[in-house]
């Protein structure tokens, strides 16, 4: 069981970041801009905060060599140990880290074999990520996996084999935190999400709003049939049909979502000709990030006068960002 | 251990390829044509005036800072073992295999300038040229080491290692110097082991004192400063 805290934490676009994490699966919905970039650095021991601290387990990874040992990470640039081929760097990078397996079996692991005899200097930025990437996807045992947009890999990186590697070392008991700058990318991660906003953090759990709610687009010939089936299980919120041959299902847990969805239309024997994620619209998305803004705030001032008072004052309605 | 051969493995593969090599060997070919110009003009004087100027004066602590600039990837010493640190190996331990490539290539650079202002200065059937090589290749070991020691602790400052350009500046300023300003700085005590105006009149012993001190505060500094 590991635990990642940050307090009060400042460093580029972060500012006074305070936030913890237990083992699981964690994702950071935001940009670069919005300091995610910053986060995942700062929890892999590859900066140090310019104010607060971040603690691993109690210690610090920056300044810590045994805990970073522990620790798998992919930042938002990359660059390998220098050497001059793609096996060589691997082969420096593994020994660092203590790992006894060499660098052409890491490579087969993530289907990246053709890399070995490719000179470093030929490499594209983006490869380089898939490399590293590789790297923390392959580690043996860490207590701490910190991802900077881990489903940009994919392409490069079957998507299968990051997503397994995650759930893998997270129900290993492994903490995995990533970033994503997409909705349908936080989804497809999975796990409890979190967000930043232009450096400031918003816990979904805190602020009371639901960025996790997963949208299904589900294809199939009995569309009123299947959404008789879906209204009665507890996996869906809501069902959707405009008539035509599409459903939308509304739940909060994506993967349990499909699976139902499909256990439900195999038992009537219902077939599904299409089943896709429905990101939210971006209008939803700022809607929902406006939102969470304003709530933090709200919490924020409350507590502030709370500290000043020492009682609690009465909650003051306010007009909502439309 | 590891963790040393790790942070000079680093070093290592930064001072491959081509441009190294290339400034050595024309530094060795400038030092030996300097050497060859004071045979000529100034006869006897030749060997101390070729290594007291071109070679310890000025090639050995461009080289030198050159060298360190090089192994520490235009950053701060102890940022440039980022990337095998970021794998769980000790920063501290790692910079020490990085400042042992860094001091041993510029002792060997130091020695083979040294051994060209020498040849040049003297006629290969010169009697004197193999004490003088004999004295005078300790002096350009223990200094070049010295050297790289000292622009690697003088990297720990600045956002991207700029201490290490002032470190260089001021070892031309200072260092030239004979009074306590020029103790600090390794142009001061080499100048005096190479039989030049010593600083506060330290004999030659106190002078290789001197520049071991230097050295080992160097590495003291780097270490201590360095987080694991």
């Amino acid at each position: 069981m590991s635990t990642l805290t940050f307090e009060a934490v400042s460093q580029r676009e972060l500012l006074r970041v305070t936030a913890s994490f237990a083992s699981g699966q964690h994702v950071v919905l935001g940009t670069e801009h919005d300091g995610t970039a910053a986060l995942i650095e700062l929890a892999a021991g590859m900066a140090a905060p310019a104010l607060g601290r971040v603690l691993l387990d109690g210690a610090a990874p920056f300044s810590q060599a045994r805990v970073r040992l522990r620790v798998a990470a992919l930042c938002a640039v990359e660059q390998l140990p220098p050497a001059r081929t793609v096996t060589d760097a691997l082969s420096h990078a593994l020994r660092a880290r203590g790992d006894a397996r060499s660098a052409s079996a890491v490579l087969d692991a993530g289907g990246l074999a053709h890399f070995a005899a490719r000179r470093t200097a030929t490499l594209s930025a983006r490869e380089q990520r898939a490399l590293a990437g590789l790297l923390a996807l392959t580690h043996p045992t860490p207590s701490l996996l910190a991802l900077f947009e881990p489903l940009l890999l994919v392409g490069i990186l079957s998507e299968d084999f990051v997503l397994q590697s995650l759930a893998r070392m997270a129900s290993a008991g492994a903490l995995v935190l990533s970033s994503a700058s997409r909705v349908e990318d936080a989804l497809r991660i999975g796990g409890t999400i979190s967000c930043l906003e232009r450096g400031t953090w918003l816990q979904a759990s805190n602020t009371g709003l639901s960025l996790t709610e997963a949208t299904l687009r589900v294809r199939t010939p009995e569309p009123r049939r299947l959404a008789a089936r879906l209204a009665e299980a507890p996996e869906v919120n809501a069902v959707e049909w405009a008539g035509g041959k599409e459903l939308l299902v509304r739940g909060a847990d994506l993967t349990r979502l499909a699976e139902h969805v499909v256990a439900s239309a195999r038992s009537e024997a219902i077939r599904i000709e299409a089943l896709r994620c429905q990101p939210p619209s971006l209008e939803a998305l700022a809607a929902a990030r406006a939102g969470a803004a304003q709530a933090w705030y709200e919490r924020a001032q409350r507590e502030q006068r709370v500290a000043a008072t020492g009682t609690e004052p009465p909650l003051v309605q306010t007009r909502g960002i439309h | 251990m590891n963790d040393v051969v790790a942070g000079a493995q680093l070093a290592r593969e930064r001072l491959r390829g081509l441009v190294s090599p290339l400034v050595l060997v024309l530094s060795v070919i400038a030092v030996y044509a300097l050497g060859v110009l004071e045979r000529r003009g100034s006869g006897a004087g030749a060997a101390d005036s070729a290594l007291e100027g071109p070679v310890f004066g000025f090639a050995l602590p461009i080289l030198a800072y050159l060298v360190s600039e090089r192994v520490c990837d235009g950053a701060r010493l102890d940022r440039s073992v980022d990337l095998v640190a970021r794998y769980g190996v000790d920063r501290r331990a790692a910079l020490f295999g990085v400042l042992l490539v860094s001091a041993a290539s510029t002792a060997l650079s130091a020695v083979l300038l040294t051994v060209s202002a020498l040849i040049g200065a003297h006629t290969l059937r010169d009697a004197s040229l193999v004490s003088d090589l004999r004295a005078s290749v300790g002096i350009a070991a223990l200094s070049g080491a010295v050297y790289a020691l000292w622009f690697g602790a003088a990297s720990l400052f600045g956002k991207r290692g700029g201490g290490r350009k002032w470190a260089l500046i001021l070892d031309f300023l200072l260092g030239a110097g004979s009074s306590a300003l020029a103790a600090p700085w390794p142009r001061a005590h080499t100048r005096n082991l190479l039989g030049g105006v010593p600083v506060l009149d330290m004999p030659q012993s106190a002078a290789w004192l001197a520049l071991l001190a230097i050295g080992a505060a160097s590495v003291v500094l780097s270490v201590s400063r360095t987080p694991s």
